[in-house]
C-alpha cells in the first residue's frame, strides 16, 4: 500500500493535474493522495480561495483516494478563516505552507496554533538551494525553529529540506518533525541518510505529483530498508500523522 | 542484454557514496536485469592529471563485463595521448567530457580538435550535461551548460556518435529539432526525472531509437530511471531498445 502525502493541483490546471494525479494512482497502486493547490509564488485572497475550491472539489468527486490540504498564506489577513474553513468546511486534513513567508514569520503562528488545537499536520515546503533561493523561501533552519516553539505541532518538512545535508541536519533533533523526500532530486544516498539521522519512523512517502512520482518510489526499492520500514514509509507513518486522535506527548 | 550507459566509479567528493564499489554496481544491474554497461572514472574529473584515474578505473573494471569511458579534459594539453593510450590498454569505447566541471564552452577549438580525434577513431562522445542537481551542489558550483550553446555544438558535429547524459525533459524538448535530425545524437534516461509520465509525453514529440537507458549510478538512484522506463505505458520492444538495444551503436567503434 501507499499513501502518497505530497501532491498537487498545480497551477490550477485542475484537468490535467487531477487526470495524472488519477492515472497514478491506477498505474502504480496508490491508495491516498494528500493534495494541495499551487499556483503562484504571491497569490493574492482570490486565488487561494480558488486553489482550495479544486481540492475541495477534489476531494468530493473521488472520497476515499483523495484528502485536502488547506493552502494558507500568512500574510493575508483573512488567513485564519481560510483555514477555518478548509478544515471545517472542508474536511481538509492539514495545512500547506509554500513560499509567502519564511515557516516562522510571526504571522504564521496564529494559524500553526489553529493547527494544533485541531491536531493537524502541517505541510512545509522547505528547500535550501545552491542558486536560486527564493527570497522568503524556508528552509530546515526555519523548521526546526517553528518545531522548537510549538513541539504539540505536527510539521511535515517537504523535500527532506531540499538539500536533506542541510535540511535534515537542521531537523533531526526535533520529535515533532516528519520527513518527505517529494520532489525530482533521487540522489542515491539521501533516503539511507535520513533514516539514518531521524529513523524510518519520522519519514512519509511523498512524490510531489504532477512534477515527479517513479524516481522517488525507485528510492524507496533501491534503499537499504527492511520491508517493515518500507512498509511505514510507504504508508503506516502517514496513517499516524494524519490521526487527529494521536497526539504528541 | 540490458546495458547502462552512465555509470561511474570511484570517489564522489561532495557526500557519502554508500555503493561505491563494482561489487555494488554489479549486485544493483543484477537486480534490475542489466548485464553491463559503460563507466567512467569519477576521479578523473577532479585529479589534476584525469588519466591517473582512468589508470584506477582500469585495474577495477579490465576483464569484466563493465566497458571503459576515458576522461578527457580537452583544456589539458596532451589529451591526444591519453586517447591512444587508452585505445591500446583499457580497449576504451568512448569519451567523457565535463564541461560543466573543467570549465570550457563546446564551441572552443580544442573541443572541435577532441571531436575530429573521435571521429578518426571512431569512438563516441559522451557529453555530461550536468552530475548534480545544481540546487543541491556544495562547495563547488558548477558553470550551467546553455541548452543554445549545446544544440549549435551538436549541430555541428552531424558525423560523431554524440551521447547526451543526464538532460531533462525541457532540455530536449528545446533541443527535438536537432536531436530527431542529427541520426548519431543520442541522449541518456537519468535526466528525466521531471514529470509523472516522463517517456510517453517524451515519444509524443522524440523518436524512440535516440533514448539510451543511463543510471548515473552511484550518484543517482538506479531504480528510479529503471522504473521510469519499466513503468511506462509503452511497447515492450520499445522499452527493450531503450534499455540495451539502441546502444548497439556504441559498440560498432
Amino acid at each position: 500500500m501507499i499513501i502518497d502525502v505530497h501532491t498537487h493541483i498545480w497551477g490550477g490546471d485542475y484537468e490535467s493535474s487531477t487526470r495524472q494525479l488519477l492515472e497514478a494512482s491506477r498505474r502504480y497502486g496508490i491508495s491516498k493522495l494528500y493534495v494541495s493547490g499551487l499556483k503562484s509564488h504571491y497569490p493574492d485572497e482570490a486565488e487561494v480561495e480558488s486553489l482550495n475550491a479544486d481540492v475541495h472539489r477534489f476531494m468530493k468527486e473521488h472520497p476515499g483516494l483523495v484528502e485536502g490540504y488547506c493552502y494558507v498564506s500568512p500574510v493575508h489577513a483573512n488567513a485564519l478563516d481560510v483555514l477555518k474553513r478548509g478544515i471545517e468546511d472542508y474536511s481538509m486534513a492539514g495545512m500547506k505552507l509554500w513560499v509567502a513567508t519564511f515557516c516562522d514569520d510571526p504571522r504564521a503562528f496564529p494559524l500553526v496554533e489553529q493547527c494544533i488545537e485541531y491536531n493537524v499536520p502541517i505541510l512545509i515546503h522547505s528547500f535550501h538551494k545552491a542558486v536560486g533561493q527564493l527570497e522568503f523561501e524556508t528552509t530546515g533552519i526555519h523548521v526546526a525553529n517553528l518545531a522548537k516553539r510549538y513541539p504539540q505541532a505536527k510539521l511535515l518538512m517537504a523535500h527532506f529540506g531540499g538539500n536533506c545535508y542541510h535540511g535534515i541536519r537542521a531537523t533531526r533533533d526535533c520529535p515533532n518533525v516528519w520527513h518527505d523526500f517529494s520532489g525530482s532530486p533521487f540522489r542515491r544516498d539521501d533516503l539511507d541518510y535520513a533514516v539514518e539521522q531521524v529513523g524510518a519512523s519520522r519519514i512519509v512517502y511523498g512524490s510531489d505529483m504532477p512534477i515527479a512520482y517513479l524516481v522517488n518510489w525507485g528510492q524507496v526499492e533501491e534503499a537499504d530498508l527492511t520491508q517493515e520500514e518500507k512498509e511505514a514509509i510507504y504508508w503506516k507513518n502517514a496513517v499516524q500523522l494524519f490521526d487527529r486522535n494521536y497526539r504528541l506527548s | 542484454m540490458y546495458q547502462d550507459v552512465n555509470v561511474l566509479l570511484g570517489h564522489w567528493p561532495f557526500r557519502k557514496i554508500r555503493k561505491h564499489t563494482l561489487e555494488h554496481l554489479r549486485q544493483v544491474h543484477k537486480e534490475n536485469g542489466i548485464s553491463g554497461g559503460y563507466v567512467s572514472s569519477i576521479n578523473s574529473i577532479f585529479y589534476n592529471d584525469p588519466f591517473d584515474g582512468d589508470e584506477e578505473l582500469h585495474e577495477i573494471i579490465r576483464g569484466t563485463e563493465y566497458k571503459h569511458i576515458l576522461t578527457v579534459n580537452p583544456t589539458l594539453p596532451g589529451w591526444q595521448r591519453d586517447i591512444v593510450t587508452g585505445i591500446e590498454r583499457f580497449g576504451i569505447h568512448g569519451v567523457r567530457i565535463y564541461p560543466t566541471y573543467h570549465d570550457y564552452s563546446l564551441l572552443s577549438p580544442e573541443v572541435s580538435e577532441l571531436c575530429a580525434a573521435l571521429k578518426t577513431y571512431q569512438l563516441p562522445l559522451f557529453v555530461t550535461k550536468r552530475l548534480e542537481d545544481e540546487r543541491l551542489e556544495y562547495i563547488l558550483k558548477t558553470k550551467p551548460l546553455d541548452v543554445s550553446e549545446l544544440r549549435q555544438f551538436v549541430s555541428g558535429q552531424p558525423d560523431l556518435d554524440i551521447v547526451l547524459l543526464n538532460i531533462r525533459f525541457n532540455e530536449i524538448m528545446a533541443m527535438e529539432k536537432e536531436i530527431n535530425s542529427l541520426p548519431r545524437l543520442y541522449f541518456d534516461t537519468s535526466g528525466l526525472k521531471d514529470r509523472v509520465f516522463v517517456v510517453e509525453d517524451l515519444l509524443r514529440k522524440i523518436s524512440a531509437e535516440k533514448i539510451v537507458y543511463g543510471s548515473q549510478h552511484p550518484l543517482y538512484t538506479l531504480k528510479s530511471t529503471f522504473f521510469v522506463v519499466d513503468k511506462a505505458e509503452i511497447g515492450e520492444d520499445v522499452k527493450r531498445g531503450i534499455f540495451g538495444g539502441h546502444a548497439r551503436f556504441l559498440q560498432r567503434g
